[in-house]
C-alpha cells in the first residue's frame, strides 16, 4: 500500500479524536460533538458529473441503495443546475459530447429524463480533416456500414450529443434529489483528511476520517476522489499521477452561426480540423448555436481572447478556411482580423460545402481558455480509496472522451460496488475494489494512449510524416466497416 | 508437466498442517504417495485413531497458523486464493436458498461457521442485509484472535449479536433443543479434507442444523487430478499455497458425500435438496464455475434438512 500523506488545508483541530466512537454512540449524540465522526460507507468529494454519477448510480440501484453516502463539494451545487428559464440564445462554454454509452448508463440511473432535453443537440456526422494536406474524414453511421449491406432502421443515426456540462449536473442532482438520502454538504470545504485511531473496542486505523469546514467529522468505509485534477483525495491516499503539459491552451467560446448547418436541423454536423498548433473544433447546438474548442499555443490563445467580437469571429472562421501560414500571419497582427482575412478569403479556394457554415456572433463573454495536460494516476484504488474522473485521469479534449471516461468510470464503480455488497466484502477493501481497477485502468489509458499519439501526429506540418497520415486518414475514409470499427469505440461501445 | 495445464484447480488453505518437509524439487514427484482409486470409507467404519469426544481435527495436523496470521488478511498475501473464493460462496448460498420445493426461510437468517479460521466467509456473511446473526467457531486460539482482531476494523460487525467468535471445535458445542437455537445456514468451507473422520465428524453437526436449513460445504475431490494439482503444483511449484496444507488422502469425493447423506434419514429428500458446484482457479481469471468440476477437482456441496 502506499503511503498516507495527510492532507491539510487548514488544520482546525490537529488532533481529531476521531476514535472514540461506535457506530452506537454517534447514533446517540450526532449532533451533540464534533469530537465523534459519523460513519459512512460511502463519502465521495466532489459533485462534478464523475462523482454525482456515482451517487445516483448508488442510490439507483436497489442493491447498494442501503448504504449510506455522504457528497461533499467546495461549491455552492445549487450553481451546478440550470436555470429553469435558461434562453435557448445562450450557452454555457462548457459543453461535452455524450457518447451513446454515456447516455444509456445516465438512463439507466434515471437521470437523462431529468436533463433538459432542448438543450440538447444529438448529431449525426463528424467531418474531419488534416490543415496541412486537406485530407478528409467523414463519419455517419450510413457510409460506415459494411459494404453492399443495406442500411438497417435499427441502426442509430447518433454519433454523440453536445450537451451542456451544467446540463448533466442539472439532471444528476434532480435525479438524486429525486431518490433522496444522500448527506449532502455544499459549499463545504474538506479541511483535512487522516487516517482513523485504534481505539480500544473499535480500530479505524485503516479508515479515513474528514473533517469538514463546517466543524463536522465523517469516517468513510469509502472514501471517493471525485475531486479533479488536484485531487486531494489522491494525495492523501499517496497515489502519483503522471503525465504532461502538452504547452497548449484550450480557447472555447458559444456562437452563433448563420443558419442551423449545412445538413439542417435534423442532421447535425461536428467539424474539426487538424492544424499543427492543434485541432479547432466546432460543435453543434440546437438552433443555430455552436461551441468552440479550439486547441492551440498559450500565446496564441491570449491573442484570440484578446480580440474584438469582430475580429474573434473573423479568426474563428479563418481557422477552419485559411491556411496554417496565413493564420500565422493573422495571430502576429494587433488588431484588423476581419478586415484581413475578409481580402484573403477571396483568394482562397474553398469548398463551403466541407465547413462549417460562417460565424456570425460570439455570446458575450464565454471566450474562455485553460490549459491541456495529460495525467494519468498509478492506480484509482488504495485501501478505503477511489479515484474517480479527473481525478483519476486527464486527456487532451480532442477527442471528446474527458467527461465520457468520468461516466465509465461512476457505472464500472457502482458495479464492483454493487458485486461487493452482494457477497458481503467490505466494499472498502483493495480486494475488494480490484476489480473496478482492472475494468478502467487499461480501457482509459488506451484511450489517454490513442489521443496523446493523435495530437502529436497532427503536430507536424511538413515532411513525409504529412503525407502519410493523410494517407492513412483517407485510406480510413474509403473502407466502411473500419470506419465503423473506429465509431463503435468512440460511442463507447466494445 | 505445463504448469498452464495442471494448475487448474487448487486446493487452498483452511486447515493448514504440517507435515514432513517434501522436497520441491520437480525429481521428488514420483516418490510421493499415488493417489488410489479405492473409495474412502469414510461413513461405514470409523478410523481406528478417531476420538470424536476430544476433537474432529486430526492431532497430528499442528497449527501452523501463527506465521500466517499477520497476512491471513492481507489481499496479496497467501490466503489470496481464499479470498477470492469466497464471493462464489454466497453465490453458491444464493442459490441453495432459492432452490424450489424449500419451506420459506426467515427473512434474516442465522448462521453457523465451522473452522471460520480467519473469518473471512464469517465476516462477509455478517455483512450481508440479509442475515440475523453469525456465530463463527474455530479450535485454533491463534488464528480466531486474527479474526476478532480483524473484526474490531468494521463498527458494522461490532454491532451487538451480529458476529460471535467462539474458541470452540463443534463437539464443544452444546446440541441444540429447539428449532430457535439452530442455524439456517451451516458452513463448512475448506474443512472436511482435513479432518481423519468426515462420516462422525458430519454426524456432529447435523444437529445444528434448522428443519428447511442447509448444510453447506467445500472440500475438493480425492483424485488424480487433484493431487497433482494441489499437492504437486500449489504447494511446491507454483507456491501459490503454503507447504503442508494438503493431504490428499483426506479428500473426499461428492459421490461419497451424495451417498452418505443418502443414507441419513430426513436429509436432502425434498425436492432440490442436494447441490453441487464444481470451481477451477484459472490464474488471470479468478475462480470460475466448472460442470462437472466436482468429479475432479474443487467443488461446493450443500444439502439441506427435510422440514
Amino acid at each position: 500500500m502506499p503511503p498516507r500523506l495527510p492532507v491539510i488545508a487548514h488544520w482546525a483541530c490537529p488532533s481529531t479524536p476521531a476514535t472514540r466512537v461506535s457506530i452506537f454512540s454517534f447514533r446517540r449524540c450526532a449532533s451533540s460533538s464534533a469530537t465523534s465522526p459519523e460513519i459512512y460507507d460511502v463519502v465521495c468529494v466532489g459533485g462534478g458529473p464523475a462523482g454525482l454519477s456515482l451517487l445516483t448510480g448508488l442510490r439507483n440501484s436497489p442493491i447498494t441503495s442501503g448504504l449510506k453516502v455522504a457528497l461533499i463539494d467546495g461549491q455552492d451545487l445549487q450553481k451546478s443546475r440550470l436555470p429553469k428559464d435558461a434562453s435557448l440564445g445562450s450557452f454555457s462554454n462548457r459543453c461535452s459530447s455524450l457518447t451513446p454509452a454515456s447516455v444509456r448508463n445516465l438512463q439507466e440511473i434515471g437521470a437523462w429524463k431529468h436533463a433538459n432535453a432542448s438543450r440538447i443537440q444529438p448529431y449525426q456526422e463528424m467531418q474531419v480533416w488534416d490543415g496541412v494536406s486537406d485530407a478528409r474524414i467523414s463519419f455517419d453511421w450510413d457510409t460506415a456500414r459494411p459494404l453492399l449491406t443495406p442500411r438497417k432502421p435499427s441502426q442509430p443515426t447518433t454519433i454523440a450529443y453536445m450537451i451542456e456540462n451544467v446540463n448533466t449536473t442539472s439532471a444528476l442532482l434532480g435525479r438524486l434529489e429525486e431518490l433522496g438520502g444522500v448527506a449532502t454538504f455544499s459549499s463545504t470545504k474538506v479541511e483535512s483528511i487522516e487516517l482513523g485511531k485504534d481505539a480500544e473496542d473499535l480500530d479505524l486505523s485503516s479508515w479515513p476520517i474528514l473533517t469538514l469546514s463546517n466543524g463536522k467529522t465523517l469516517a468513510a468505509r469509502l472514501l471517493v476522489g471525485a475531486d479533479g485534477a488536484n485531487s486531494p483525495v489522491r494525495s492523501f491516499a499517496g497515489i502519483e499521477s503522471r503525465g504532461w503539459d502538452y504547452g497548449r491552451h484550450g480557447v472555447v467560446a458559444s456562437l452563433k452561426l448563420e443558419g442551423p448547418g449545412r445538413g439542417g436541423a435534423e442532421h447535425k454536423i461536428a467539424y474539426q480540423r487538424f492544424l499543427p498548433t492543434g485541432p479547432i473544433a466546432m460543435l453543434p447546438l440546437p438552433g443555430n448555436m455552436s461551441t468552440l474548442v479550439w486547441s492551440t499555443t498559450p500565446e496564441r490563445a491570449a491573442k484570440l481572447k484578446s480580440l474584438s467580437p469582430n475580429d474573434f469571429i473573423a479568426m474563428v472562421n479563418a481557422g477552419f478556411r485559411l491556411s496554417t501560414a496565413d493564420l500565422e500571419y493573422l495571430h502576429s497582427i494587433p488588431s484588423g482580423q476581419a478586415e484581413e482575412i475578409a481580402w484573403r478569403g477571396k483568394h482562397t479556394p474553398i469548398n463551403e460545402a466541407q465547413i462549417p457554415t460562417n460565424v456570425v456572433e460570439v455570446q458575450a463573454g464565454t471566450v474562455a481558455n485553460f490549459p491541456l495536460k495529460m495525467r494519468h494516476a498509478d492506480t484509482y484504488t488504495g485501501e478505503r480509496v477511489a479515484l474517480v474522473g479527473d481525478a483519476a485521469h486527464t486527456i487532451h479534449p480532442l477527442a471528446g472522451q474527458g467527461l465520457n471516461q468520468g461516466q465509465g468510470d461512476a457505472a464500472a464503480l457502482v458495479k464492483t460496488i454493487e458485486h461487493a455488497v452482494t457477497t458481503g466484502q467490505d466494499i472498502g477493501s483493495l480486494l475488494a475494489l480490484e476489480q473496478y481497477n482492472s475494468d478502467r485502468y487499461a480501457e482509459n489509458n488506451a484511450m489517454l494512449g490513442v489521443v496523446d499519439k493523435l495530437h502529436r501526429l497532427y503536430a507536424v506540418e511538413s515532411g513525409p510524416i504529412v503525407g502519410l497520415r493523410s494517407l492513412g486518414l483517407r485510406a480510413v475514409d474509403a473502407m466502411g466497416p473500419l470506419k465503423g470499427f473506429f465509431m463503435n469505440r468512440a460511442a463507447g461501445g466494445a | 508437466m505445463a504448469p498452464s495445464r495442471a494448475h487448474n484447480c487448487v486446493r487452498i488453505l483452511r486447515y493448514a498442517t504440517t507435515r514432513p518437509l517434501r522436497s520441491p524439487s520437480i525429481a521428488s514427484i514420483p516418490r510421493r504417495t499415488a493417489p488410489q482409486a479405492a473409495a474412502r470409507g469414510f461413513s461405514a467404519q470409523q478410523p481406528k485413531q478417531h476420538e470424536p469426544a476430544k476433537s474432529s481435527v486430526d492431532p497430528t495436523e499442528v497449527s501452523h497458523f501463527n506465521n500466517l496470521a499477520s497476512s491471513w488478511w492481507d489481499p496479496q498475501g497467501p490466503s489470496r486464493l481464499l479470498h477470492l473464493m469466497n464471493p462464489l460462496r454466497h453465490t453458491f448460498i444464493s442459490r441453495c436458498l432459492s432452490a424450489p420445493a424449500g419451506t420459506p426461510l426467515p427473512s434474516k437468517l442465522r448462521y453457523l461457521d465451522i473452522g471460520c479460521g480467519g473469518g473471512i466467509f464469517a465476516e462477509s456473511a455478517a455483512r450481508l442485509p440479509k442475515t440475523a446473526s453469525v456465530t463463527a467457531i474455530d479450535p485454533t486460539p491463534e488464528v480466531l484472535k486474527v479474526a476478532e482482531l480483524h473484526q474490531r476494523r468494521d463498527p458494522l460487525l461490532k454491532q451487538p449479536g451480529r458476529l460471535t467468535y467462539l474458541n470452540k471445535s463443534i463437539e464443544q458445542l452444546p446440541i441444540p433443543t429447539s428449532a430457535e437455537e439452530q442455524y439456517d445456514i451451516v458452513s463448512l468451507f475448506e474443512v472436511l479434507e482435513h479432518v481423519n473422520a468426515p462420516g462422525p465428524f458430519l454426524t456432529q453437526i447435523l444437529p445444528h442444523v434448522k428443519p428447511g436449513g442447509w448444510l453447506v460445504l467445500s472440500t475438493i475431490a480425492r483424485t488424480w487430478t487433484s493431487w497433482a494439482v494441489t499437492n504437486v503444483m500449489a504447494e511446491d511449484v507454483l507456491r501459490m499455497v503454503p507447504k503442508g496444507t494438503h493431504d490428499w488422502n483426506k479428500y473426499v469425493n461428492e459421490a461419497e458425500l451424495r451417498d452418505w447423506f443418502r443414507k441419513q434419514a430426513g436429509w436432502g429428500g425434498v425436492g432440490d435438496g442436494m447441490k453441487t458446484l464444481g470451481v477451477m482457479y484459472v490464474p488471470g481469471f479468478g475462480w470460475k464455475e466448472v460442470p462437472g468440476g466436482e468429479g475432479w477437482g474443487n467443488y461446493f456441496f450443500a444439502v439441506r434438512r427435510d422440514a
